[in-house]
């Protein structure tokens, strides 16, 4: 074959290879969706129904059985303040970290990867005894508590990163003018760093807003978030595929809005080595 | 100081609870016992461990999880970095929507797959019919339970192991493999001997995350399978949740996590010698 030819035959071939990988990686989320808006008498029609009138009954009965507008409270509630809270105190951190060297400043970094390592369930029994000592089990501020554990070390993580790329001239220019540290900090580095910010809280809301085996174990019927709201619709008798598939919908589309939204930093960040929690 | 919030809080959601729950795994804590007190008893919680037929049956899952997983994501993943390596148009956008699985919710994945691996009417099945194969009972049975965990972390964790890959791919310098490339050598060649040692590094931080992260599973089996049949998929953390959160034994769930730390520091510890260069962990 002349060179030309064989070149873009390859050329097809990276491309079809590359189509098969997107329709493998897409089609399991597109068909929870598709279920959730079919009507439940073709939910297990075999061959599958894939063009019917689309219905939102499924999506009413999640609301109506239940106060699922209530989980979704929760797990708002529990991914916004944990969220706030992380970035907030490991932003602070992190830039202490990339701009000064103190002693054990080292030890301390390497210990932000320890969540990242131990098993979940190491840090859960001890919380779940103190949580039921002082009667805060099915409460939100215990979830929020327990999930700033990893979310703490990830804003930690990626804002020194972050803050590393801002020049120490600017800064230093800033500095001899006149300014606090303060001052430099709200008025030189978080503007550049703002959207390493913005991904930074995007990953830590994604985190705590998919996190299940905490909230499954700290939570009841009052602060349950969704993740653990979903699982009851697998009942002794019976699993309700059509109120799994709606309510499974409402929850991805926050986080696959948010992945998309973000992506760029994320493969940085991933890159980096901060890992899926 | 900047770091004292930080410190405090994590002090108190991360040095707290490692320290509590290393005491408490040399301690019994029941439910039944615990309000008259929780008693010393050594290393009694270790020792019923590592005689415990169900215990080395959740390693013995876990570890059968891992090795199948991994190696899957890797061949998968380093064919899907290479072919991402080359300068193609949109690559921004594949990126972006092979992660999609990564990022999604790990319950609703669980739950998802659940409903495809139906017999009777899933979906999965249903393809494997068009083409004449017979439906095969996934989820029910002892043997294929595994495999399908599998296929699901293969699925959810690929984009991971080839974003990483191709991270690393972008750094290596294209001068050795035109050298080899005018030399001679195939592109099978110039892979396996210049691509591939250049690449070692990065593989061994990918390889070091992957084993963790499977060690670690939870989630996807609980909803997938919740361990069965007849404890097939059992890993080891559902081992742990079973005895922690449904028989209330919190001292000797506490023992199976320490073990579970202890496994993973030595598999860090081995691959950081084999990395050698730590810094490139981060």
């Amino acid at each position: 074959m002349p060179l030309p030819v064989r070149r873009s035959v390859r050329t097809v071939l990276t491309y079809l290879a590359l189509f098969v990988a997107i329709i493998l990686s897409l089609f399991p989320l597109f068909w929870l969706f598709l279920t959730s808006i079919k009507p439940k008498s073709l939910t297990f029609a075999i061959p599958p129904a894939w063009i019917f009138p689309p219905t939102l009954e499924n999506y009413e009965e999640v609301f109506l059985y239940g106060p699922f507008s209530q989980y979704f409270l929760n797990s708002l509630i529990v991914a916004l303040g944990t969220t706030a809270i992380a970035i907030t105190v490991g932003t602070l951190a992190a830039y202490a970290f990339a701009r000064f060297t103190f002693r054990g400043s080292q030890l301390f970094q390497m210990l932000v990867l320890v969540p990242q390592i131990i098993p979940p369930i190491t840090i859960i029994i001890p919380l779940f005894i103190l949580f039921r000592s002082i009667n805060m089990i099915d409460r939100t501020p215990s979830l929020i508590f327990t999930y700033l554990s990893f979310t703490i070390p990830l804003s930690i993580w990626m804002m020194i990163g972050f803050i590393r790329d801002v020049p120490r001239e600017l800064e230093e220019a800033a500095l001899i003018d006149g300014a606090s540290r303060w001052q430099v900090m709200w008025k030189v580095v978080f503007p550049l760093v703002a959207p390493g910010l913005a991904a930074t809280a995007i990953l830590c809301f994604i985190y705590s807003w998919n996190e299940f085996l905490y909230a499954v174990i700290l939570t009841g019927r009052n602060a349950k978030t969704v993740p653990v709201a979903i699982t009851g619709f697998i009942t002794n008798r019976d699993i309700l595929w059509g109120r799994i598939a709606a309510s499974g919908s409402m929850v991805l589309l926050p986080v696959l809005v948010f992945a998309l939204s973000v992506q760029r930093y994320l493969v940085r960040g991933l890159s980096k080595g901060a890992v899926k929690g | 100081m900047l770091i004292a919030p930080a410190l405090a809080l994590m002090v108190a959601v991360l040095a707290y609870p490692l320290s509590y729950s290393f005491w408490l795994s040399f301690h019994e804590w029941t439910l039944r016992g615990f309000r008259a007190g929780v008693p010393l008893v050594w290393l009694d919680n270790y020792l019923e461990l590592f005689g415990e037929f169900e215990f080395w049956r959740s390693m013995r899952v876990t570890i059968l999880f891992m090795v199948g997983a991994i190696t899957l994501e890797f061949i998968l993943g380093m064919a899907l970095a290479l072919l991402l390596n080359v300068g193609i148009r949109g690559r921004g956008l594949i990126r972006a929507l092979i992660l999609l699985p990564m990022m999604a919710t790990n319950v609703v994945i669980g739950l998802g797959w659940r409903m495809m691996y139906n017999f009777d009417a899933g979906i999965i099945n249903w393809f494997l019919s068009l083409v004449g194969i017979p439906p095969v009972t996934w989820l029910s049975s002892v043997d294929m339970a595994l495999p399908s965990v599998i296929i699901v972390d293969v699925w959810n964790t690929t984009s991971f192991v080839a974003l990483i890959l191709l991270a690393g791919l972008q750094t290596i310098p294209d001068d050795p493999l035109e050298a080899a490339r005018i030399d001679g050598a195939s592109h099978w060649q110039a892979f396996y001997h210049i691509t591939l040692p250049l690449l070692r590094p990065t593989i061994l931080v990918a390889l070091l995350w992957r084993i963790i992260d499977t060690f670690r599973i939870f989630d996807v089996v609980f909803t997938l399978t919740g361990g069965g049949p007849a404890s097939a998929t059992e890993v080891v953390s559902l081992y742990a949740y079973r005895n922690g959160f449904q028989k209330f034994d919190l001292g000797y769930a506490s023992a199976i996590s320490y073990a579970m730390i202890a496994m993973i520091l030595l598999v860090a510890f081995i691959l950081f010698r084999l990395i050698g260069r730590s810094e490139q962990i981060f």
